[in-house]
């Protein structure tokens, strides 16, 4: 999918996490911070990048400030956030599949 | 016990007076130019916390003593971030005092100046001011090398004979032209005005101003009316920043123009004077060029401009100026110059 304007999904309320996707500059860019970065750091990465991945985003810079998500919510706040930056939130996804 | 977080509506005194006094208990004033505000009440309809925009700017920000440690902040940011999201702004900017920092941290920002240990100004993307230092670093040149910003709006001799100036007594100019697209020039044209204003200067470099030099975002009171005290906490946020990227410049001083009207650029100067020798930097304040006894500003200019008196403007514009003001090009703003009620920078 491919990321046309600047979105974002999430709170940065306990649990939540605040997911932001812009355009990139070729390639994926993430910057993330987290609440629980020495315990769960690697392991946030991995669901973020694994859920872009699977929305087949190949060029964006997401953000994600992580308040103790569970991976979970992770995966559907990138989701909404992707959703949101290509302007398919208001159509009928098919939540946690593969959307093209 | 259930709080509700709500906007402020303009309209609702009793809010607002709930919004002062919060502030006021956590030693904050109410910034004058704020264009949105949201609380948190709790069930007896008492305001426990607040926080507003600027622009992209998130500020004004104060949780009751009584309430604090419940993550009532995170709600209040959640809420103004997601809202600037809408309209558009995703690289945002916090003022808040230092010792709040900490919890802005963990929101996400991070903290790019400090003013005196008293107030704070933090950004969400972790490198773009090391980035924009990164990208100046690059026009850096070896000699003596000074620093100007201008709006320019528009480039008049006035301007020309400080960057002249600044230009024989320096290896190197660097020139900054406001980009806030604020003025009734816009930017595009203050650009190309300045750019071809002196490229028959070799030594000066023209840079965009970006978001860190007088920006709605550093210095909003730079474009909107506001107090002296407020100017002048903003003029210090502006230079600790500019403290920061002399160095990317290898900057040995700033040159500015003598301020004989406007209140804020006079403010700015006096602030200038003061703080830049504290980083090391020189700050030569040029005394206006004046024709027929009178100092050449791009407020007169536009004050001729909106009294219709073009051939008074041309004898300040350098040619280059001129030649814009004259092509059919220039109508709309000469229009908007026209009929813009103040001319004059406050």
């Amino acid at each position: 999918m491919e990321i046309l304007r600047s979105a974002m999904a999430g709170t940065l309320e306990s649990s939540d996490a605040q997911v932001t996707v812009e355009p990139g500059e070729g390639g994926i860019e993430l910057e993330l911070s987290s609440s629980v970065m020495n315990q769960y750091g690697r392991q946030i990465k991995a669901t973020v990048l694994e859920t872009l991945e699977r929305l087949e985003v190949k060029d964006a810079r997401v953000t994600v400030v992580d308040k103790g998500a569970l991976d979970c919510t992770l995966k559907a706040r990138v989701e909404c956030a992707v959703f949101r930056s290509c302007g398919k939130s208001a159509e009928n996804i098919p939540w946690g599949g593969a959307v093209r | 016990m259930s709080d509700t977080l709500e906007t402020i509506n303009s309209w609702d005194k009793r809010a607002w007076a709930q919004v002062d006094a919060l502030l006021e208990r956590e030693g904050i004033r109410r910034d004058g130019n704020l264009d949105y505000t949201c609380g948190i009440f709790d069930d007896d309809r008492r305001l426990v916390a607040t926080g507003s925009t600027f622009r992209n700017t998130l500020r004004c920000f104060a949780v009751d003593s009584a309430r604090q440690g419940e993550g009532l902040l995170n709600e209040v940011v959640s809420h103004l971030t997601a809202r600037e999201a809408e309209r558009g702004l995703f690289h945002l900017f916090v003022y808040t005092k230092a010792k709040s920092v900490k919890f802005f941290k963990d929101l996400g920002f991070y903290e790019i100046a400090r003013v005196e240990d008293t107030l704070s100004f933090l950004e969400n993307r972790p490198r773009s001011f090391k980035n924009y230092c990164d990208g100046l670093a690059k026009s850096r040149r070896p000699g003596r090398s000074a620093a100007i910003v201008m709006n320019a709006n528009p480039f008049t001799l006035g301007h020309r004979y400080l960057v002249e100036r600044a230009a024989r007594e320096n290896d190197t100019v660097h020139l900054f032209v406001l980009s806030e697209d604020e003025s009734l020039v816009p930017f595009d044209v203050r650009w190309k005005l300045v750019t071809r204003g002196v490229a028959d200067l070799e030594n000066v470099i023209c840079h965009k101003s970006g978001p860190y030099i007088i920006s709605a975002a550093t210095f909003p009171s730079y474009f909107l009316r506001d107090e002296a005290a407020v100017i002048e906490g903003h003029a210090r946020l502006d230079l600790a920043l500019f403290g920061s990227i002399a160095p990317a410049l290898g900057l040995s001083a700033r040159y500015v123009g003598e301020e004989p009207t406007s209140q804020v650029t006079g403010l700015y100067n006096r602030v200038m004077a003061q703080e830049l020798p504290k980083l090391g930097l020189s700050c030569v304040i040029v005394p206006r060029l004046e024709t027929g006894g009178a100092a050449v500003s791009a407020s007169t200019v536009r004050r001729l401009i909106h009294d219709g008196r073009m051939e008074e403007a041309r004898e300040l514009v350098p040619a280059t100026t001129w030649e814009y003001l004259a092509s059919p090009e220039a109508a709309p703003v000469l229009e908007a110059i026209r009929r813009a009620g103040e001319v004059v920078h406050y």
